[in-house]
């Protein structure tokens, strides 16, 4: 009697569990489905040969479908050399970000607790500032300093770290390794700088990834930056290109799409490659912010 | 070390953004050296309806987009917060849109959502739901810019998976124990603990709320329109100071772009303090 009664329930509360795995698992997928129809939409067109009637009916696969449109960006537009000028910007830009700011980071990790509360005050502030609210003084700035339409003017943030977040990022990391092992190594007679290059940057790997990948995707994606500064066609980046494609035909729709997967795809396969950084809640920023 | 860091911050981020003000109350135009005008640009200011119109449309944008993006990236985290099979992918295809450039975003929705031949009007028709233009007329593109950045919650949905993660486990399964059903755990448990970590995005997403729309607001508003539709103050100031070349008026919007986002921000910490002081009350 007793055990029936106790099987019945474990039964009910077993087929309640399934319900609700598979409710949470139908949601999960929907969801899933919906935040990445508008890449496979994009994707789609983009295989789409031009100068055909567009479909009046959904398709996924075009048919007949080609790869041509990836070639054509390269001769509608001067589409190899705004990859070229993205990739000068980012591949000099990530490695100085990543110096600056671990090294302020790491400096901040050593002074007296009251300053360190001071400065990571100061940063707060210093995030809360949007883009728009300083553009005029910067291009005033850029202007005198002659960077207007020189790639430099997009490199430039990276000498001061990028973003005051990233410097929190490492200061965060570095506050949670045991003080003891800095001392030792100052003990043994090691210096600063052979601190934070032998001991500090290899024990903060994740971090050390996390940074590379959101300043990656940061200088790589920057629109607004090269729109200001930015005039002539031959420094232009993969952004401004693709709004150049835009302007040039606003309803080639194949052609703007391979663009636009073209663009996409360098950010989307360096998160791919790194996406445990992010997304595993035992890993990621914000943990790291812990 | 630091000095770099503390160098930057300094040249790039609080000598600019306090630069508006001396700016504001000049004719300067990048080209001749600046002449004082006094109140004058702050008078046209007052005149002026397409701020107006903008300053208003910042407004709603940030009265809809902000609680739609922040309240969706909790709901997301709540429901992909457990490990099961398929989490990992579930979790990387919600953050894949935010990683998407900006521009790629906005040109690839500019198809998604041409009235007659883009993917999602051919979706709703086959539903057999009627299809709007919505990239026509005043109010379909406005809407069309807030769902197209609510896709983009990615970083809100992080911050809301550590904050659930590091929540003791033990208090919701008690909750459980003790009878409470999954809706009130939420109500009295959940929601009350993550409130500080909802009130920080809430705060960040209505400073990022003032540049984000830019890009979108360019590409699939076409230029701010129609009409003036789309033009949030963003554009408005890029507009008349790298269009027109009217640095002194706008460093004078931007001051008031200042004041509105600053009496936002005091409004909703206001309005955040009391919730939870109301919550407290409950326990």
């Amino acid at each position: 009697m007793q055990t029936d009664l106790e099987n019945v329930t474990s039964a009910s509360v077993r087929s309640r569990r399934l319900l609700r795995s598979a409710v949470i698992h139908t949601c999960s997928l929907l969801v899933a489905v919906l935040f990445l129809l508008p890449l496979v939409w994009t994707l789609s067109m983009s295989i789409r040969p031009v100068g055909q009637l567009l479909p009046r009916q959904l398709e996924w696969i075009p048919d007949p479908s080609t790869l041509s449109n990836y070639r054509d960006v390269f001769d509608v537009v001067e589409f190899a050399r705004f990859a070229g000028n993205s990739l000068f910007v980012t591949v000099i830009a990530v490695p100085i970000t990543l110096i600056v700011a671990s090294m302020a980071g790491f400096a901040m990790a050593q002074i007296s607790r009251q300053w360190r509360l001071r400065l990571t005050a100061v940063s707060f502030v210093a995030l809360m500032i949007p883009l728009t609210a300083v553009w005029l003084p910067r291009f005033i700035m850029m202007k005198e300093l002659g960077l207007i339409d020189s790639r430099w003017s997009l490199i430039l943030p990276a000498f001061f770290g990028t973003s005051p977040f990233y410097v929190l990022l490492f200061l965060w990391t570095f506050t949670r390794v045991p003080g003891d092992i800095f001392e030792a190594a100052r003990l043994d007679g090691a210096g600063v700088f052979r601190t934070w290059a032998g001991i500090a940057l290899p024990l903060s790997g994740p971090t050390v990834m996390a940074v590379a990948v959101l300043s990656f995707v940061r200088y790589w994606s920057s629109f607004v930056e090269p729109l200001l500064y930015i005039q002539s066609v031959s420094k232009m980046t993969l952004p401004l290109g693709l709004q150049a494609l835009l302007q040039l035909d606003r309803t080639n729709w194949p052609l703007l799409m391979a663009g636009a997967v073209m663009v996409t795809a360098p950010v989307i396969i360096v998160f791919l490659f790194a996406q445990r950084t992010f997304l595993d809640d035992r890993l990621g920023p914000g943990r790291l912010g812990r | 070390m630091l000095a770099p860091f503390l160098i930057g911050m300094l040249l790039l981020e609080f000598i600019p953004a306090i630069a508006h003000l001396p700016l504001a109350f000049t004719s300067y135009n990048a080209l001749e050296s600046p002449d004082f005008i006094g109140l004058d640009n702050f008078r046209e200011l007052i005149h002026d309806r397409v701020f107006w119109i903008a300053a208003g449309n910042s407004l709603l944008f940030i009265v809809v987009a902000v609680p739609l993006r922040i309240g969706g990236a909790m709901l997301l985290s709540l429901l992909l917060l457990e490990r099961r099979r398929g989490t990992a992918f579930y979790r990387a295809a919600i953050y894949l849109p935010t990683v998407v450039p900006d521009i790629a975003w906005a040109l690839a929705w500019l198809w998604i959502l041409n009235p007659l031949y883009g993917p999602l009007n051919l979706t709703l028709a086959w539903l057999g739901l009627p299809s709007p233009a919505l990239t026509i007329g005043e109010w379909p593109p406005r809407f069309a810019i807030i769902v197209v950045l609510a896709f983009q919650l990615g970083e809100g949905f992080v911050v809301c998976l550590a904050a659930l993660s590091d929540m003791p486990r033990d208090l919701r399964d008690q909750a459980a124990v003790d009878g409470s059903t999954g809706r009130q755990t939420f109500w009295r448990i959940t929601l009350p603990l993550l409130a500080p970590t909802l009130i920080v995005l809430l705060l960040r997403d209505v400073i990022v709320s003032l540049q984000s729309n830019f890009v979108p607001a360019l590409i699939i508003g076409r230029n701010g329109g129609p009409n003036y539709a789309t033009t949030y103050l963003p554009y408005y100031i890029y507009r008349e100071a790298f269009s027109y070349l009217r640095f002194g008026y706008a460093a004078a919007m931007t001051w008031m772009m200042f004041l509105l986002t600053g009496l936002v921000l005091l409004l909703l910490y206001r309005v955040a303090r009391s919730w939870r002081m109301g919550f407290s009350d409950a326990d």
